[in-house]
């Protein structure tokens, strides 16, 4: 039995492709303006990857933030839902899982079996989201991927006052003219990321394992800084931005298993 | 950006409401020549002002009336390029917007409040009234009467000192109105007032306990509206009769097990205010068989107190310092919260902040540490109760939608 989990976020569509207990195949691409094309196109390319054609799927469900424009699921299911499923079946040992995404963060608590308990999320404001890492990158000059390794290179750690952009915006470009290294810069930029996170964090409890999933969880100089932060070792998925779409393709399974009928997120 | 407005109504008797409200406002208006007009804030007792004949304008309520027809974006932003910042309380911003806009406000519905002769405000709901009536009143050149009254700490505050400066508080507001109209207050008007506020109250009180029956016979949405009457029409015959005819519909709704929802599925506590330009917010869960049992803003829980005194201003001090939930202890908040939540048998709470007003948006963290301690499931929006321009649909729905996954996938 094969299903699939589409995940429509703010910059990145996703879809991971199920087979009993093996993901049989995952894609990824940039979320354009036509969020139902993304998602026609996500759901397009796993499939020419895994040779399979639509009829071969059982059950779809969409998640994300455009999930309720995914034309062909059978049924939505928030990220939340979807990264506490899906985390837990990467770590069964997870408990407390911080996604870090495009446009939001969230952190999330869930029971032994990955059913959501409590979450938390940043409202109304990208500050400390991916997009806000894609406008220190492009101020500094930096692709995103480089970010990471570069603030692990600091000596002598900025203190950054505000995780708003804009104001972040001003702030880094005056202590560029001022002279302070990037990797300094770097480091800051991430410490305000995390100490941001961290009250989502303490929002809903943190319990180990914590699990860190999204985009950002690639800048290892974020993680690192959630790490001191929290006092635990984060675990972290070898591709941390397709957690959600596999909770999808999880929950989808778990349809089929229970003829459709019973709700068992 | 709000795509729906207005609450489903579940109850007959419900949508006689915004016919009673459109009358009031209209009747308010035609009277404003003969009848001195004050402006009032929430919590001004309206039965003494029904017994001196004063028309009385509650501008919170016309808030909310600007904001359930859509026109609070137009209002805020005239209210703040008049100089009110958006932290400001939301009503405050509305009104000022009318106040002040000018040929750029909304046009205003009901054609308008009747202009004011004087400004009454309370002291004891939130700071940031006693500072927009105080502005209004220098802006206008008007006279402000602020009403007084005690701290309520927990267990009450109705002891012999309490109860005095109260009363002395409520002769010397009756001597104010009494300057203001040139009449002399009729103590025997007021009493029948009161007596008649009192029983509708009272009949008030015994819906909301009904309201406990599973399936839950009527849901938030009707509730926000059907406390109108009680708040600004107490003591008068109309109020009296539409409890009444209340009280026969959900009791007849508990007798036929008739529910919100067919199937109930889970029963939710709307902790904080509700978002007035899209009240059908409340309605959202019903779709997945969850409703809004019982929300604790406007809650009615204590009967009053029979009557005491020969003097009809000694009988209200005393109520007067029982009813006021907000003045009181965080504490107290919190216990009665957790009542509700056992008495309404409740499965999940929302809470939702209203950056705008202090008043509400301190209690909910403490509240949702309680829940949190108690293991009650929650779940936090935010969201200005009148400036709809801080809703946003995708951010709320998601919210929404992840706690409702949460409901259903714990249900026994």
């Amino acid at each position: 039995m094969i299903t699939v989990g589409v995940d429509i976020g703010s910059a990145t569509s996703k879809a991971v492709l199920l087979s009993g207990d093996e993901v049989a195949g995952h894609s990824l691409i940039a979320t354009g303006a036509e969020s139902a094309n993304s998602a026609r196109r996500v759901m397009d390319e796993v499939l020419q990857r895994s040779r399979l054609s639509p009829n071969d799927i059982a059950y779809i469900v969409a998640t994300g933030y455009g999930r309720v424009i995914v034309p062909f699921a059978q049924e939505t299911i928030t990220e939340l839902t979807c990264h506490a499923r899906g985390a837990n079946w990467l770590f069964p040992s997870a408990r407390t899982i911080l996604d870090m995404g495009g446009q939001d963060c969230k952190a999330i608590r869930c029971d032994e079996e990955g059913r959501l308990e409590n979450f938390a999320m940043n409202d109304k404001c990208a500050a400390g989201t991916g997009r806000f890492l894609e406008l220190m990158a492009r101020v500094l000059g930096l692709s995103l991927g480089e970010l990471g390794e570069l603030s692990l290179e600091a000596t002598s750690e900025v203190m950054i006052n505000s995780t708003c952009a804009v104001f972040a915006k001003s702030e880094v470009t005056s202590l560029i003219r001022e002279g302070k290294a990037r990797a300094d810069v770097l480091a800051g930029l991430h410490s305000a990321i995390a100490a941001r996170v961290y009250n989502l964090l303490r929002g809903v409890g943190v319990e180990p394992d914590l699990v860190i999933t999204g985009g950002i969880g690639k800048n290892v100089g974020v993680v690192r800084k959630i790490e001191e932060r929290v006092g635990l070792k984060a675990l972290l998925p070898e591709e941390p931005q397709i957690v959600g779409a596999l909770g999808a393709a999880l929950i989808a399974q778990e349809r089929i298993a229970s003829g459709k009928e019973e709700a068992k997120w | 950006m709000v795509t729906s407005t207005s609450a489903k109504k579940h109850l007959a008797t419900t949508l006689e409401v915004p016919a009673l409200r459109k009358k009031y406002y209209a009747e308010s208006l035609q009277q404003a020549g003969g009848r001195k007009v004050a402006w009032c804030s929430n919590g001004i007792p309206s039965e003494i002002l029904e017994a001196m004949d004063i028309n009385a304008v509650y501008l919170e309520n016309y808030a909310t009336v600007c904001a359930a027809k859509r026109l609070s974006s137009g209002f805020c932003r005239a209210g703040e390029r008049a100089g009110f910042s958006q932290d400001v309380c939301g009503y405050a911003r509305i009104l000022m917007g009318h106040l002040l806009g000018g040929e750029e406000a909304p046009q205003a519905p009901y054609g308008g409040v009747a202009k004011p002769d004087f400004l009454i405000v309370n002291s004891y709901s939130c700071d940031s009234r006693m500072g927009w009536f105080g502005t209004m009143s220098r802006t206008l050149d008007l006279p402000l009467y602020v009403l007084d009254a005690p701290y309520q700490p927990q267990g009450g505050c109705m002891d012999d000192v309490n109860v005095a400066y109260t009363e002395s508080q409520l002769e010397d507001f009756a001597a104010f109105l009494e300057e203001q109209t040139g009449m002399k207050l009729d103590r025997d008007k007021l009493r029948e007032k009161l007596d008649l506020s009192r029983r509708s109250h009272d009949i008030q009180v015994e819906i909301f306990e009904m309201r406990k029956a599973v399936p839950s016979p009527m849901g938030a949405g009707d509730a926000y509206t059907i406390v109108w009457p009680g708040m600004y029409m107490a003591g008068t015959k109309e109020c009296d009769e539409f409890y009444q005819r209340l009280r026969a519909e959900v009791s007849e709704r508990i007798e036929k097990k008739v529910g919100v929802v067919p199937e109930e599925k889970f029963r939710l506590l709307w902790s904080g205010l509700p978002f007035w330009y899209n009240m059908a917010l409340l309605n959202y869960f019903e779709e997945f068989g969850g409703v809004v049992a019982i929300e604790n803003a406007y809650f009615r829980y204590q009967r009053s107190l029979p009557s005491q005194h020969d003097d009809p201003i000694k009988d209200m001090a005393i109520s007067s310092t029982m009813r006021r939930p907000y003045a009181g202890d965080i504490e107290q908040r919190a216990e009665l919260t957790r009542d509700i939540v056992r008495d309404y048998h409740v499965d999940g709470v929302v809470l939702a902040f209203n950056p705008s007003c202090r008043l509400m948006y301190v209690l909910q963290p403490e509240l949702k540490n309680v829940l949190d301690r108690d293991g009650i499931p929650n779940v936090s929006i935010e969201c200005d109760m009148a400036d709809e321009r801080t809703y946003s649909e995708g951010q709320i729905k998601t919210r929404l939608d992840a706690f409702i996954e949460r409901m259903l996938s714990r249900r026994k």
